[in-house]
C-alpha cells in the first residue's frame, strides 16, 4: 500500500509555519516587556505570603500611594516559593526592582555578585540615620556598600504561659543552675519541660539551640567566625556547646522532634510542655484569648563573663542593581524606612515584631514592651543560624542537630561528618 | 444436604469477607480526605488550641472565604483554566496527529522518533527548570501564561504520542485501507475514521492531563514571578505563612483546589475506565 507523498510535506509545511507564528509572537512581547522596565510602578516582590501579613503590606503601599511620589505595584509570592526562586529573580534580564529579604551575610552574598543596589544615598539620609548602630553594620555589605533598609526585627526566649507556671509553682530562672532546677521541678510533676518541635518541616528550630548556647559559652563573636567557616564544627569550642546541651538533653519533650513547631506550641499551650526556645512568630499559631497569658525570659545566663548577646533576626528589604527605576526604588526604600510605614505594619500585622525606627511606636503590649527591652539590654545581636550564614549551610545543621538529639553519644562523629558537609558548603 | 450448605456458607463468608475487607480499605483510603474536609470547617483558634489531630469544637465556613478572598483563589482558579482548557486541547490535537503519522505510516525514523519522546518522558524536569526558565526570557514570554501553556505543551506531548500511538497501531489496517479504497485522503482517514475510534484512548488521556498540568506546580513558579498570574496551586502554597500555616484556610483552599479535576473525573470516568480496559486488554 502506497501512500501520497503530500501530506508528510503539508505536515512540514504546518509546523513550519506553527514554528514562525511562535518565533514571532515571541518577538512581539519581547520588544514590549523591555519597554516596561524602565517605566511604570516599581515592583516590590514579597514573601509575605500569610493573609494577615499579605494585607498589611497592601495598607503600606496603599499609604505610600496617597504621598503621591510615586506608584509601587506589590507581588506576593509564596515564602517557599520566594526563597526558592530569589536567585533566578535577581540574575533575571528584567529583575523585579525590591524584595523582602534578610540583612547580614545572606545579603551580602548577593551583594559580592553585584546584584544589589547601593544605597549609600539613603543612608546618609535623615530617615536611616538614627538607626541604630548595630543595624548600620548589619546592613552593610563586605565591599562597604549600604545594601539593605531594615523595617522590623523579631526575637527569641524562653516563651511559656503565665498561668501553668503559677499552677506549678516554678518561676522564671536566671541563670543556669536556676533553669536546671526548674526543669527538675517540672518533670516532677509529669510535664515535659522543654518542647521543641524540630519534625516535620521544621528542623531548623533546633539551630536556636545551638546558636543560644553557642552565643552564651563562646560568644556571639566565635559564633559568628564559626558560621562563617573561620572555625571548626569539630573544635573543642562546639564540644562544649554539646556537653551543655546534654545537662538539658533529659527535659526535653520525648516527641520534640516528632512534631513540626506548630504543634508543639499547641502542646505548650494545653500544658503538656512547660517551656520552649521559639521566635515570637510562634504567638501567630496560638488562639487569640491565649496571647495575653504567653511570657516569656531569657535564655539563661552561663558565663557572666561572655557579652550578652541576643537573637533578634531583622526583617526589610533589599533593592537589585539592575533596576531601571532607581529613583523610584530610593524613593519607595526611603519611605519604607520612616516611622510610619513600619508602624502600619505592625499594625496590620500580628504585632509581635518590634519596629527598626528608633522613633517608631510598637504595638505596645507587655509582651512587646518587655522584649524591646530585652533586646536592648544585650551588647551583641545576631540573626539566626540561616541569616548569619547562608540557606546552605541550614540543612547540614538540621542533620546534626536531629542526629544528636537522637544519639547524643555519638557526638564526635556527628561533629566530624557536620565539618565535611559544611565545608563542601563553604568552598562551593 | 450437608455438603451443600457448608459450601453455600462458606461462600457467604467468603462474600462478606470480601466486602468488610474492601469496605475497610476505602474508608482508609477516604480518611485522609474525610480529615481535610473537617479540617476546613474547623476555626483556627480550635486548631491551635486543641492540635490539629483532636476533634472538632468548632464549625465555621469562614475558611472558604478567606481562601478565596484573601488568598486570591478566585484569580488563581481563573488563571488555572486558562493555561489547562488549551494545554489539553492543543497538546492532544498535536499528539493524536503525531502519533496518527507516526503509526499508520511508514515514517522514516520512527522508531528512533518515538524512542526519543520517551526519552525525554525519562529525564527528571528538575534538570531542566533553568534553562527553561532563561530561555523564556530569552523570548521574552517569561512572566506570562503563554509561557506556562507553550512549556506545558512542550513536556506533555511526547508521552501523549506514545500513548496514542500505542493505541492507533492496534486499529486493524483493512479499516484503513478501505477508506483509501473509498476515495479517503489522510486527512479524511484521520478526521473520520482513526480518531473516532480513538475517543476512548483520547477521553482518557484528557482527564489525565487535566489533573497533570492543573496540578502543576513546578512548571508554574519556574516561568512566572507575579501573584495575579499564578495558577491555583502556587496559590496553595502561598496560603502558608513564611513561619505559622493556617491549616483550616489551606485545607479550605485545597477543597477548593480539587474541585475542577475531581468534576472531570467524574464527568470521563466512564471513558476513563474503558479506555484502562481497552489498553490492558490489548
Amino acid at each position: 500500500m502506497t501512500y501520497p507523498q503530500p501530506s508528510r510535506r503539508q505536515l512540514l509545511a504546518g509546523l513550519g509555519a506553527a514554528g514562525t507564528a511562535a518565533l514571532l509572537s515571541g518577538c512581539v512581547t519581547s520588544t514590549s516587556s523591555a519597554k516596561s522596565s524602565s517605566s511604570g510602578a516599581v515592583t516590590l516582590q514579597s514573601n509575605l505570603s500569610a493573609p494577615q501579613a499579605k494585607a498589611a503590606m497592601q495598607d503600606i503601599v496603599a499609604a505610600y500611594g496617597k504621598r503621591k511620589s510615586g506608584d509601587v505595584s506589590l507581588n506576593t509570592v509564596a515564602a517557599e516559593t520566594f526563597r526558592t526562586q530569589l536567585p533566578t529573580y535577581l540574575t533575571s534580564a528584567n529583575p523585579p526592582d525590591v524584595y523582602t529579604w534578610y540583612p547580614g551575610s545572606v545579603a551580602d552574598a548577593y551583594a559580592k555578585k553585584d546584584l544589589l543596589l547601593d544605597l549609600g544615598e539613603l543612608w546618609d539620609g535623615p530617615e536611616l540615620k538614627g538607626y541604630s548602630k548595630a543595624l548600620n553594620s548589619l546592613c552593610t555589605a563586605s565591599s562597604g556598600k549600604k545594601v539593605f533598609v531594615p523595617t522590623t526585627y523579631y526575637w527569641w526566649g524562653m516563651f511559656y504561659r503565665k498561668s501553668h507556671f503559677a499552677k506549678w509553682g516554678v518561676s522564671e530562672p536566671k541563670t543556669w543552675d536556676e533553669f536546671l532546677d526548674l526543669c527538675e521541678k517540672l518533670k516532677s510533676k509529669g510535664v515535659a519541660p522543654i518542647g521543641l518541635g524540630a519534625g516535620g518541616n521544621t528542623a531548623w528550630v533546633a539551630s536556636a539551640w545551638f546558636d543560644y548556647l553557642d552565643i552564651r559559652i563562646n560568644g556571639a563573636e566565635y559564633h559568628r567566625e564559626l558560621l562563617a567557616g573561620k572555625h571548626r564544627f569539630d573544635d573543642p569550642q562546639v564540644r562544649r556547646v554539646f556537653d551543655r546541651w546534654r545537662e538539658v538533653l533529659p527535659y526535653f519533650d520525648p516527641n520534640g522532634t516528632a512534631g513540626a513547631f506548630q504543634d508543639a506550641t499547641t502542646a505548650l499551650l494545653n500544658g503538656r510542655s512547660g517551656m520552649m526556645l521559639i521566635g515570637t512568630f510562634f504567638a501567630d499559631a496560638a488562639p487569640k484569648d491565649a496571647l495575653d497569658d504567653i511570657d516569656f525570659f531569657r535564655f539563661p545566663v552561663i558565663d557572666p563573663k561572655v557579652p550578652l548577646a541576643e537573637e533578634a533576626p531583622t526583617d526589610g528589604y533589599f533593592a537589585s542593581a539592575r533596576t531601571g527605576r532607581r529613583d523610584g526604588v530610593l524613593d519607595l526604600l526611603g519611605y519604607l524606612a520612616t516611622a510610619e510605614a513600619q508602624e502600619i505594619y505592625i499594625k496590620g500585622s500580628s504585632g509581635t515584631v518590634l519596629p527598626c525606627h528608633p522613633d517608631a511606636e510598637d504595638a505596645g503590649t507587655p509582651l512587646v514592651t518587655k522584649g524591646r527591652k530585652h533586646i536592648e539590654e544585650a551588647v551583641e545581636i545576631t540573626q539566626f543560624f540561616n541569616r548569619d550564614s547562608s540557606d546552605a549551610l541550614q540543612p547540614t545543621a538540621d542533620t546534626a542537630l536531629t542526629k544528636f538529639l537522637a544519639k547524643p553519644k555519638e557526638i564526635d562523629s556527628i561533629l566530624t561528618d557536620w565539618q565535611r558537609e559544611a565545608e563542601k558548603i563553604w568552598k562551593a | 444436604m450437608s455438603a451443600t450448605t457448608t459450601a453455600v456458607r462458606r461462600r457467604r463468608a467468603a462474600t462478606a469477607g470480601f466486602h468488610v475487607s474492601a469496605g475497610a480499605l476505602a474508608l482508609l483510603w477516604l480518611l485522609p480526605i474525610a480529615l481535610v474536609l473537617v479540617t476546613s470547617l474547623r476555626s483556627f483558634d480550635d486548631i491551635a488550641a486543641h492540635g490539629l489531630g483532636s476533634l472538632p469544637h468548632s464549625f465555621t465556613l469562614d475558611n472558604f472565604r478567606q481562601a478565596w478572598v484573601d488568598g486570591g483563589q478566585q484569580r488563581a482558579l481563573i488563571n488555572s483554566l486558562l493555561v489547562t482548557v488549551p494545554c489539553v486541547l492543543a497538546t492532544l490535537a498535536l499528539a493524536a496527529m503525531a502519533a496518527f503519522a507516526l503509526s499508520r505510516y511508514d515514517l522514516p525514523l520512527r522508531r528512533s522518533l518515538l524512542l526519543l519522546m520517551l526519552g525525554g518522558n525519562l529525564l527528571p524536569p528538575q534538570i531542566l527548570l533553568i534553562p527553561v526558565s532563561k530561555l523564556s526570557e530569552m523570548i521574552g514570554v517569561y512572566d506570562t501564561l503563554p509561557a506556562l501553556i507553550g512549556v506545558q505543551i512542550g513536556f506533555g506531548v511526547g508521552f501523549y504520542v506514545f500513548v496514542l500511538h500505542g493505541f492507533m497501531r492496534a486499529i486493524p489496517a483493512e479499516i484503513q485501507q478501505a477508506a483509501v479504497v473509498d476515495g479517503a485522503g489522510p486527512w479524511q482517514v484521520f478526521w473520520r475514521i482513526i480518531l473516532p475510534l480513538t475517543r476512548p484512548a483520547l477521553a482518557a488521556l484528557s482527564a489525565l492531563s487535566f489533573t497533570w498540568i492543573f496540578n502543576d506546580l513546578l512548571w508554574a513558579i519556574t516561568v512566572l514571578r507575579s501573584d495575579t498570574k499564578m495558577p491555583i496551586t502556587a496559590a496553595l502554597i502561598g496560603l502558608q505563612g513564611q513561619y505559622v500555616s493556617m491549616w483550616n484556610v489551606i485545607a479550605a483552599g485545597s477543597v477548593i483546589a480539587a474541585a475542577p479535576t475531581v468534576a472531570v473525573f467524574l464527568r470521563f470516568q466512564r471513558h476513563f475506565v474503558a479506555g484502562l480496559n481497552l489498553g490492558a486488554v490489548k
